[in-house]
């Protein structure tokens, strides 16, 4: 019964992912790995793909991804860092050291932040993050710097950053101190009884030990980022442009859009089949970044486990 | 303002010490129940600890009950009594490990050389008055990192590994766990046995050096063989080190005790020498319990 259980779960699981790759191929076949490269502008070759379907002209495919794929990278490890050590500070904190009245407000706060629908994280950044980057970070030499190329109205990098990692630090804090809480309380005083201040102890013993669990919160934080598609669509500006570092300071405010954005905003116009094995391609990117992810988790995790398991 | 009163015989090797019936490990285990006791009372007993009216409870709940205790350097001192009756409680108050449970509230004094260990940093106290627990608590770390943690912990600019094997080594011959772990000091300490992992416990203790052992149940894990190791290890200890040891064996007890100190429901009922506990109780419950254990 269980068997059968796992085994449609696992058949459904693979349905998916099959019928993805399986709609996405074209776009990569006409494509090669030119699909990952950069060249030209990703809005005009969606709207090029769009109007020769709309045409009847024969189907263009013609797609190279990069500054997409670049703009999901930037925002997902701009977040995922930035919330890593936001969230394993506080929760050593919520843990350890916070007395218990903090502690018993902290915790339902976080998770309630963890289940607050991204489309309010959304508006938030852009009725508040967006203006204020708009109209206090960015100078005008900065927008004239760049205005032959990208506009800089506040709709960033920086803000899709920001939001995210506010988004995704309470399920990494939630994640991280449940893994903290369970360290043996045994281990933790063994360390104290030998003399090792609380702050060591609790690094080296409690957060030493707890590290599978911090991986397993990054993993699954991460896969939110990668995914988050209606808060970044809203606040990092809608446009395929991929920010250059080079551009300085400037790298940070100015706009991109990752993976998942692109795929909700091109969504209405999957009629057409070389739209629709395009977006599938972005799709597919996606799926195996996840995937990947899982992967990177549980090979990170193996080698933690060496001493702390009872066998 | 730690060493306010140097401690007068730490570390320093009586001439001629030798304990005077040290036992191969491998001679017959029966020997060991029979056995009186190890050694006479140490000639230069130095007073290390007091315990002051000491009372401990948890919530409203008193475990521990004006409790007053000198603890020496030179002698064994051995807390029993029955289960409950808050031997450990008042072993984690010497080195404020009880502060870390939230209920626990404590009323009276404990000095170390004179000195409040309330006015101490708990850490440096700690330091000075190390704790091996009743439950094996080894880190998920390998055999020879439990040992070397508290010496990278201690030492200033992290140690090479090198530098550490001797300690390491030392250590744990003189827990006698060295034999059975030299092969693989890699393997993973949560693996060894429930008596193993006790005396990796001991060995890090130990490795620690500290100048006050306290021991809970050290040996209840332990087959007679190591056990026989570790009643030698602290005959000798007592030299250096002041040491306390909780105990259900009451012939471990005897043994190995110079002071046995018996607690009954948090308050301690009688303290003396070993001899005269065992041999001649003044207290009623004392006598039930003393004859209870060698009856
Ligand atoms: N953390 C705690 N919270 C509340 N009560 C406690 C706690 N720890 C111990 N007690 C109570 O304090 C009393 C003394 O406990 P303690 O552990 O000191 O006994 P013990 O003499 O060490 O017993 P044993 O020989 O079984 O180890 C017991 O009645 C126990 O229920
Ligand atoms: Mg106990």
């Amino acid at each position: 019964m269980l068997g059968a259980l796992v085994c449609a779960v696992l058949l459904f699981v693979l349905t998916i992912v099959v019928f993805v790759f399986k709609e996405a191929w074209p776009s990569f076949q006409h494509n090669g790995w030119a699909w990952f490269s950069s060249g030209g502008n990703v809005d005009r070759q969606i709207q090029e793909i769009f109007t020769a379907a709309a045409d009847l002209r024969r189907p263009v495919y013609t797609f190279h991804a990069w500054p997409i794929i670049w703009g999901t990278f930037l925002i997902t490890t701009g977040a995922v860092a930035l919330s890593f050590v936001a969230a394993l500070f506080v929760s050593v904190f919520i843990v350890e050291f916070a007395p218990e009245w903090i502690r018993t407000i902290l915790e339902p706060v976080v998770r309630l932040l963890a289940s607050v629908p991204s489309v309010i994280f959304g508006l938030v950044g852009v009725l508040v993050l967006v203006p204020f980057i708009g109209e206090h970070v960015i100078s005008d030499d900065n927008r004239r710097s760049v205005s032959y190329i990208v506009s800089l109205s506040g709709y960033s990098l920086l803000a899709g950053v920001l939001i995210l990692t506010l988004m995704i630090a309470p399920l990494m804090i939630a994640v991280f101190s449940d893994g903290l809480r369970s360290v043996p309380r045994g281990w933790l005083e063994g360390s104290l009884g030998l003399g090792i201040n609380r702050w060591r102890t609790f690094w080296k013993i409690g957060v030493r030990t707890a590290r599978p669990a911090l991986v397993a919160g990054t993993v699954l934080a991460t896969a939110r980022a990668l995914g988050e598609a209606v808060m970044l669509a809203m606040v990092t500006g809608g446009v395929a442009f991929a920010p250059n570092p080079a551009d300085g300071v400037i790298f940070f405010v100015e706009p991109t859009r990752p993976l998942a954005a692109t795929i909700l905003q091109a969504s209405e116009e999957l009629t057409a089949p070389a739209m629709r094995h395009t977006i599938f391609a972005i799709a597919a990117v996606l799926l195996f970044s996840a995937l990947m992810l899982s992967l990177t988790g549980w090979v990170v995790k193996q080698p933690m486990k060496k001493y702390g398991v009872r066998a | 303002m730690r060493f306010v009163t140097p401690p007068p015989v730490r570390r320093l090797p009586l001439a001629g010490e030798q304990p005077a019936t040290v036992v191969e490990p491998g001679a017959p285990g029966g020997a060991v129940a029979t056995s009186g006791r190890r050694l006479q009372a140490s000639p230069m007993a130095v007073e290390r600890m007091t315990v002051d009216r000491m009372s401990i409870a948890y919530g409203a709940k008193v475990a521990v009950d004006e409790v007053s205790l000198p603890i020496r350097q030179g002698e064994v001192l051995a807390l029993i009594g029955p289960s409950g009756c808050g031997k450990t409680t008042l072993l984690r108050s010497l080195n404020r490990l009880t502060e870390l449970t939230k209920t626990a509230s404590m009323k009276g004094r404990i000095l170390l050389d004179g000195t409040d260990t309330a006015t101490l940093e708990p850490t440096a106290l700690r330091r000075r008055v190390t704790m091996v627990f009743q439950q094996p608590n080894p880190f998920p770390m390998s055999v020879f990192d439990n040992v070397a943690y508290v010496l990278r912990e201690q030492a200033s600019r992290r140690p090479r590994k090198r530098a550490l094997q001797g300690a390491v080594q030392s250590a744990l011959e003189r827990a006698g766990l060295w034999e059975e772990v030299k092969g693989n000091l890699a393997h993973p300490a949560l693996r060894l046995s429930g008596g193993q992992q006790q005396r990796l416990c001991i060995a890090r203790a130990l490795a620690a050096d500290p100048e006050v052992l306290l021991l809970d149940e050290p040996c209840s894990a332990l087959d007679p063989i190591s056990t026989q190791v570790i009643e030698e290890l602290i005959v000798q200890l007592r030299e250096q080190v002041a040491v306390v040891i909780v105990t259900h064996n009451l012939q471990q007890a005897f043994r190995i005790a110079d002071y046995v100190a018996f607690m009954y429901l948090g308050e301690l009922v009688e303290y003396g020498p070993a001899e005269q506990v065992f041999g001649a109780p003044r207290a009623d419950r004392t006598k039930e319990y003393v004859s209870g254990g060698f009856g």
